[in-house]
């Protein structure tokens, strides 16, 4: 960097320090102090003009000495006000002794005002220096001798009281109470601390010198920082020397208005979805049994549907009346099969069960509801439902969660385009080619899928489950064309593309984690 | 969905058939395997040998075991299933098992067999007992419509009774217990009279199994004697009973044991139940028995549902080599179930099994080609764009769970016994911290700021969710309602600047709104007010109370408002 440059982009602050220090005769050094005083600078504004002038290698450090200095915490303020615990400890013991009365250390630590601890380490020193006795019974005399402690100690805390002192103006008795009784690690309950005060002075570098003689000999310029609306007006922006920034520096923080992570992440599923044709549903958060369950062919005795599985309602307990004619073909169903060509279950279906209320327990749930309301054919739908489950919250599991779940109706569905859908998911969705099919299991559907694939960054993991809805379901909600129902589980993906690891944190209140979280989808 | 543990070399040496020898098998192959059972690996310690399994089906009790996942992987290997004899056998033992009047009212069902010539194993009464457990648990719905008993075959004389008795009437030694107890005693003392008593409660006679010398067997579905009820390793002569509320799943369950021990190398031999009226399947049941009866299936439902031509010659070979028992019609098929198997409620059953007996991998996905237009609901249109919003008037968008705490919603809110402290509660409630859904937005994100002291300042919160409002006219008690609440803290914010944005918002969103002055047990008093659009309420904002905020431990002051924006639909 050429001079001038350099003298261009110098803050007014580090222009008078060079050149207070370029004034005096070379190579002299200024303390800290010294250099304030005599470029007119506040401390605070020293600093930041130090630090950054030996950033820029433009004045060096000539000396550092470190002094030690002494001050008194607010224990010791307390002491110098009332009493160390070592005087009230001795002063008690004198009294004791005096009057013949018998003192032990657990009537000490009984007294009001004396912290166990400190009565023991009071009594322990009182002890060492030979100014107490623990005779039979524990009982604390005094022997008369003076204690180098407590009479050190009255006159520290006085001479503290109002200013730090250095260490070295003490004696060396008064500098080992002070060291004895000042705040360590592990130890802050102390009357004195020893803080290191750091003094340098400063030269200035051959740069500097050169940057200084060269300010000084051209004189320095009006400077202003700030462009203003006044400089714009009047033209006398060109009079103006508009100071260079440093523009390496880190910006200061600023506040942010931004979408949550993970509903950023649950929005770029429903943009997928829309973009391959699929229709958003709704729910409501409290469902029927009927909607939940009896209507997705769940038997009213499947363990699913236990107490300890489902949030149940306390009031209302019961709907009013569940919409027929759905409610006597979905219990036809159950039982007998009805005209689904199924057997059914082959139980006594119970409609107050089918009225009790729940927290919804699956998204298919929606998608029931859309069945029975003459959906699109053929039609995609899908939901991103929140559910609830009956579960112990850890890292993996939560108590309320979104479902992306929903389902396909047309007159070409079967068990190949099923396959089909699927592999749809697993590219636009997870950015994965590699899928495999296993057989899977839900009450609803049949055949019924589970789908693996290979996520590029995750490997391979399961994505969802889908299947063709029964007869069992599809009929008596009156819809007589094939339905896929399929359900993605996106919680893993979300939770690595915002690189957490507990399930919780999905949902977490700490808004330094939310605002700092970036998806990488 | 039962997770079980088995032994691989226990399976491996199920899996051998005649003369073939398995060991060894790579983990990847049983893992392929395992698809035809819908059985997932949870678990494999590579030194002890032990496998854990989650079968998913709940309708395949058959599968639940180890001997189970063997035969339908052996039936695959070998094309079709071996018949077992003793499904067809006429009962030639003298073994009766007589059902005395009265249990109809009771537990009405038993079925039972004796198997022979099978030396039980360590790893093999392991076996016995955890299918013994699964069934009972799962299939028999925690021993209310099935459980089961075994026993050492040569201390039993026939024929068996099974009779009500009166509850002090017998006594016997039951397992886990040193002396003999009467069935109420066990009832109200013995671990599992405790656990499964209730299944009997309102009986006042009690089930019992004796043999002909009077000796109790069991008291189902709770005990079972410790004389002749504990089956041992080195036993090789057992009698299994089945007792329940549903004779086919009574017999199911007993065909599930018998073809478990054959398979183990017992020779089963059958016995006759004599009820004193007809069952459905007459007043002499032989067990086990197959029940089942055979289903045609047309064929073009068959390839309509899997999307392939595949023709009666290859679905017979796939049914068949998953156990069925099948011939070919012209346009369809003519398939029977195995007999430890009672799951076939539709065609699409048996599609499935096609399906699996042939590997998905075997059909080709096709995409579904038929347009549909795709869009969001305009509720959700109306969130996006109010997100969008918020946004760019620089708040953080939040996401909260909507099950929480009454002190949360209500009491911290100064809420409680106001019409605005009505939530939707939580009957069978686990932790009070999850028990009741939240009415409105604000408490959400005040638990973010009340969690959040040390992020700098200022904070500006914003979240869109549902909440649920209680409405006794509403069929579901209450309604869900999308709302979008907003919050701003810092040290000098005051009433006009959470105001500013809601005026900017409600101008952008096109909503002529108002507000008129409200008063708010969660606002301070003067400094809140009611947001009308079109005169109808529509949310509320306002300077937070202090004693709100004290009760949430935050110590900057919040303004903040809610909206709904269910209400604003089609409003202003």
């Amino acid at each position: 960097m050429d001079i001038s440059t350099l003298i261009d982009s110098l803050h007014p602050l580090e222009i008078k320090v060079l050149t207070t220090l370029g004034l005096r005769p070379s190579g002299t050094a200024l303390g800290s102090e010294q250099l304030a005083d005599a470029a007119e600078l506040e401390a605070s504004q020293l600093s930041m003009a130090v630090e950054w002038l030996l950033a820029k290698s433009l004045i060096t450090v000539q000396t550092e000495t470190v002094t030690p200095i002494v001050s008194l915490t607010k224990i010791g303020e307390e002491y110098h006000q009332t009493a160390s615990p070592i005087e009230r400890v001795l002063a008690a013991a004198r009294e004791a002794t005096s009057t013949g009365k018998r003192l032990t250390i657990p009537d000490l630590q009984s007294q009001g005002g004396l912290d166990p601890s400190d009565v023991s380490k009071a009594v322990g020193r009182l002890k060492k220096e030979g100014v107490v006795l623990i005779i039979q019974g524990g009982c604390i005399e005094t022997t008369g001798r003076p204690s180098p402690t407590a009479e050190a100690l009255r006159p520290l805390l006085g001479e503290m009281h109002d200013s730090p002192k250095e260490l070295k103006s003490f004696t060396e008795a008064h500098r080992q109470v002070i060291e004895d009784f000042a705040v360590k690690r592990g130890n802050a309950k102390e009357p004195f601390r020893v803080d290191e005060r750091v003094a340098r002075s400063f030269i200035l570098s051959p740069d500097g010198a050169g940057a200084a003689a060269q300010l000084l000999t051209q004189g320095v310029a009006e400077e202003v920082s700030q462009l203003t609306p006044d400089l714009l007006k009047d033209g006398s922006w060109r009079q103006t020397r508009l100071r260079k920034y440093t523009i390496s520096l880190r910006p200061p923080r600023i506040g942010t208005g931004k979408k949550h992570p993970y509903r950023e992440f649950l929005d770029t599923v429903k943009t997928k979805l829309v973009s391959m044709g699929f229709q958003e549903m709704r729910g409501a958060l409290v469902e029927t049994e009927f909607w939940d369950m009896d209507a997705l062919f769940m038997p009213q005795f499947h363990p699913a549907r236990d107490i300890h599985d489902v949030y149940f309602i306390k009031e209302p307990s019961h709907t009013t009346a569940v919409d027929e004619p759905f409610l006597s073909r979905v219990a036809k169903v159950h039982e007998n099969g009805a005209e689904t060509g199924s057997t059914g279950w082959g139980y006594s279906f119970d409609v107050h069960r089918a009225k009790r209320l729940v927290l919804r327990s699956q998204g298919t749930a929606v998608s029931a509801r859309t069945l029975a309301a003459s959906p699109q054919i053929p039609g995609k739908y899908f939901s991103i439902a929140r559910c609830f489950r009956y579960d112990q919250v850890d890292a993996t599991h939560a108590t309320d969660f979104f479902q992306v779940e929903g389902i396909v109706l047309g007159e070409d569905i079967n068990f190949r385009t099923l396959l089909g859908l699927l592999n749809l998911f697993a590219r636009e969705v997870a950015q994965a080619k590699d899928v495999k099919f296993l057989p899977a299991y839900f009450p609803f559907t049949e055949p019924s899928v589970e789908m693996h694939v290979r996520h590029p960054r995750l490997g391979w993991m399961e994505l969802g489950g889908a299947g063709l809805f029964r007869s069992e379901v599809t009929l008596p909600l009156g819809v007589t064309v094939p339905v896929i129902a399929w359900g993605l589980g996106l919680d893993r993906m979300a939770m690595v593309a915002l690189g957490i690891h507990d399930i919780r944190e999905l949902f977490t209140d700490n808004l330094e984690l939310i605002r700092t979280t970036r998806g990488l989808f | 969905m039962p997770t079980i543990t088995i032994f691989k070399d226990d399976l491996e040496s199920l899996l051998t058939s005649e003369g073939g020898v398995a060991r060894g098998i790579p983990m990847a192959q049983l893992e392929d395997w395992l698809m035809l059972v819908k059985g997932e690996l949870k678990g494999h310690n590579p030194e002890t040998g032990e496998l854990r399994i989650e079968l998913q089906d709940s309708n395949r009790p058959d599968l639940w075991c180890c001997e189970g996942i063997a035969r339908q992987i052996r039936i695959k290997q070998q094309g079709r299933l071996k018949p077992y004899p003793f499904f067809d056998k006429t009962p030639t033992s003298p073994h009766h098992l007589i059902v005395k009047p009265g249990m109809e009212q009771v537990r009405p069902y038993v079925a039972a067999c004796t198997a022979k010539g099978y030396r039980v194993t360590e790893k093999g009464l392991a076996q016995l007992i955890q299918t013994q457990e699964k069934l009972a648990d799962i299939f028999g719905r925690k021993r209310k419509t099935v459980s089961i008993g075994i026993y050492q075959l040569r201390n039993i004389t026939f024929p068996v009774t099974y009779e009500l008795v009166k509850p002090d009437e017998v006594r016997f030694t039951p397992l886990g217990m040193e002396t003999a107890m009467t069935l109420s005693e066990i009832l109200m003392v013995h671990p599992k009279g405790l656990e499964y008593g209730p299944i009997l409660a309102v009986q006042s006679l009690l089930p019992i199994l004796r043999d002909a010398k009077a000796q109790p067997l069991s008291f189902p579905p709770i005990i079972n004697s410790r004389e002749i009820g504990e089956v041992r390793v080195g036993d090789d002569e057992l009698f299994v009973e089945v007792t329940g509320t549903d004779l086919r799943m009574v017999i199911l369950s007993l065909n599930i044991f018998a073809a478990n021990l054959a398979d183990r190398g017992a020779i089963i031999e059958p016995v006759e139940v004599r009820y004193p009226t007809s069952t459905v399947l007459g007043t002499r049941v032989k067990t086990p028995q197959d029940f089942g009866k055979p289903a045609t299936i047309q064929m073009k439902a068959i390839e309509q549902a899997l999307g392939q031509e595949l023709g009666e010659v290859m679905v017979k070979q796939a049914l068949e080599a998953y156990g069925y028992d099948v011939s070919a019609e012209k346009g369809s098929v003519k398939a029977k179930l195995p007999p430890y198997r009672h799951d076939l409620m539709h065609t699409m059953d048996v599609v499935e099994d096609v399906a699996m007996s042939r590997g998905y991998a075997e059909f080709t996905p096709v995409m579904p080609a038929q347009f549909t237009v795709g869009g969001l609901s305009p509720i959700e249109q109306l969130s996006d764009r109010s997100r969008e919003l918020m946004v760019g008037l620089g708040f953080q968008e939040i996401i909260s769970n909507i099950l929480g705490s009454p002190d949360q919603y209500c009491r911290a809110m100064r809420l409680e016994g106001t019409e605005w402290g009505r939530t939707v509660e939580v009957d069978n409630v686990m932790s009070l911290s999850f028990s009741c859904l939240r009415q409105w937005m604000l408490p959400s994100l005040l638990r973010i700021e009340a969690a959040s002291s040390r992020a700098f300042y200022p904070h500006r919160l914003f979240e869109a969710g549902d909440v649920a409002i209680p409405d006794g006219i509403h069929e579901l008690g209450s309604r869900t309602e999308t709302m979008i609440g907003a919050l701003i803290a810092h040290a000098t914010t005051h009433f006009s600047e959470i105001h500013s944005c809601l005026d900017v918002l409600c101008y952008y969103l096109g909503k002529d709104y108002s507000l008129e002055p409200l008063q708010h047990p969660s606002f301070l008093e003067g400094r809140a007010g009611r947001i009308l659009v079109s005169g109808k309420p529509v949310g509320v904002i306002g300077e937070v109370h202090p004693e709100v905020l004290e009760r949430w431990q935050i110590s900057m002051p919040v303004v903040a408002f809610d909206l709904n924006l269910s209400k604003l639909m089609g409003l202003g």
